[in-house]
């Protein structure tokens, strides 16, 4: 099977350097000093930083001109140690990669020359009240989140038992009825139809309602009745804003040449962003109860976190007991003797 | 209806994986598919029913097929029980 055939697209990601003023300006205490230029010119695409001490000092080779670059106070204690010239062709070394912008850290006083330099090449520079290491930590944070590879899937997403299920299948299946099912049964709705999954990590990916704005998340579409408000109809304890996508459940419509699971013992696995997230396919056959599917779907990967897998564990004792010798003598009931009805 | 003893070949016996296998053969199938060992008859389509025989390497088990697919059915399950 085609394992990405319900991704739509995946745009390359960058924001610009007003965004993060605009989103940061408190967080990290920054105040622009030069370049206002640049601020809708200057995109970040990396959650990368760069200390440019090599470039002062007149190594330009390799350098990382897309990421924002940090002067904390090595790097101005260096720019004092020059001559007004120096000084210049230091800064100008590094400004004139017109990198997305400079961050002074530490309240620090700007070095002489740079202000005119960055508004010549439009590039802006921010003052930051905040010390250097904690300074790159927020906005490392801040950029892994904003500059996260992202995509959008269709199907539906519920908080079963704190377990994310991603229901996805071929269009009339029967996903939003499942979705509404499981929400009766106490679990939580986090999107429906389109949504938009962020990767927070090499194995973590979070989805949440594609929708604009929070009056049009939470809504299903059921077939023949129309458009449902789930929060109207069930209250708050139905509704999630965002939950990590755990278990892909894809429902597929059954026919007799279908591949699917008897045992469990093998697991299968789906790919959303790169991230390996286990895949249960489950046959759709007429009066079966998706949602109970659903739920023990759940419950059977919380037990696998836990390192028990029911279907291994059953073969385990199965090879055991067919391999000991006389496995027709054994006693393998002992309880029975003191279970007599 | 075709009713055949066979010995299980597998080293440690009718396990989950052969099991699983021989239930998606037999599902491709209309006819009726029953396994037995010493005198308890399960069904040839339910995984669970067939691990419940506890099948040992070199146990006997008698395969039955019977519908107007017996043939073909029968001559593909019997590979199953007689693999290695």
């Amino acid at each position: 099977m085609d394992e990405n055939k319900n991704f739509i697209e995946e745009p390359i990601k960058s924001i610009y350097v007003s965004t993060l003023f605009r989103d940061q300006k408190e967080n990290l205490k920054l105040e622009l000093i030069a370049g206002e230029e640049g601020l809708k010119l200057r995109k970040l695409v990396t959650p990368d930083i760069n200390r440019p001490g090599l470039a002062l000092a007149g190594f330009t080779q390799e350098f990382p001109k897309e990421r924002i670059q940090i002067l904390g106070s090595t790097e101005i204690s260096y720019l004092k140690t020059l001559s007004a010239t120096q000084r210049k062709n230091a800064i100008n070394n590094v400004v004139s990669f017109t990198p997305p912008c400079l961050i002074i850290a530490n309240e620090l006083t700007p070095p002489e020359g740079l202000v005119a330099l960055a508004n010549k090449y439009k590039v802006p520079v921010f003052k930051s009240a905040l010390e250097t290491t904690q300074l790159i930590h927020m906005l490392t944070t801040y950029l892994d989140y904003k500059l996260a590879p992202e995509t959008y899937l269709h199907g539906d997403l519920v908080d079963v038992y704190g377990v994310g299920l991603l229901l996805v299948g071929e269009s009339g299946i029967g996903k939003s009825e499942c979705a509404l099912d499981l929400v009766e049964r106490g679990h939580r709705l986090v999107a429906d139809d389109l949504i938009k999954v962020l990767k927070r990590s090499e194995v973590v990916i979070i989805g949440f309602s594609a929708a604009k704005s929070p009056k049009l998340k939470h809504h299903i579409e059921i077939r023949g009745v129309g458009i449902v408000d789930i929060y109207a109809l069930y209250g708050i304890r139905a509704i999630r804003m965002q939950k990590r996508i755990e278990v892909q459940v894809e429902l597929v419509r059954y026919t007799k040449d279908l591949d699917y699971e008897r045992v469990g013992i093998e697991d299968k696995y789906t790919e959303i962003l790169g991230v390996k997230i286990p895949l249960v396919q489950i046959p759709v056959i007429p009066g079966k109860n998706l949602a109970l599917v659903c739920e023990v779907i759940a419950k059977n990967y919380l037990l696998k976190i836990l390192g028990y897998s029911p279907a291994k564990s059953f073969n385990e004792e199965l090879v055991r007991l067919m391999t000991q010798k006389n496995i027709e003598e054994a006693k393998i009931d002992p309880w029975i003797d003191y279970d007599i009805e | 209806m075709i009713q055949e003893k066979i010995i299980i070949k597998n080293e440690v016996g009718l396990h989950a994986r052969p099991a699983a296998q021989f239930v998606k053969i037999a599902e491709k199938y209309q006819s009726k598919v029953r396994l037995c060992k010493n005198g308890v008859w399960v069904n040839g389509k339910s995984v669970l029913g067939i691990l419940t025989l506890a099948a040992e390497h070199g146990s006997e088990v008698i395969l039955e097929v019977s519908g107007p697919d017996e043939l073909e059915a029968f001559n593909e399950l019997k590979k199953i029980l007689e693999a290695e």
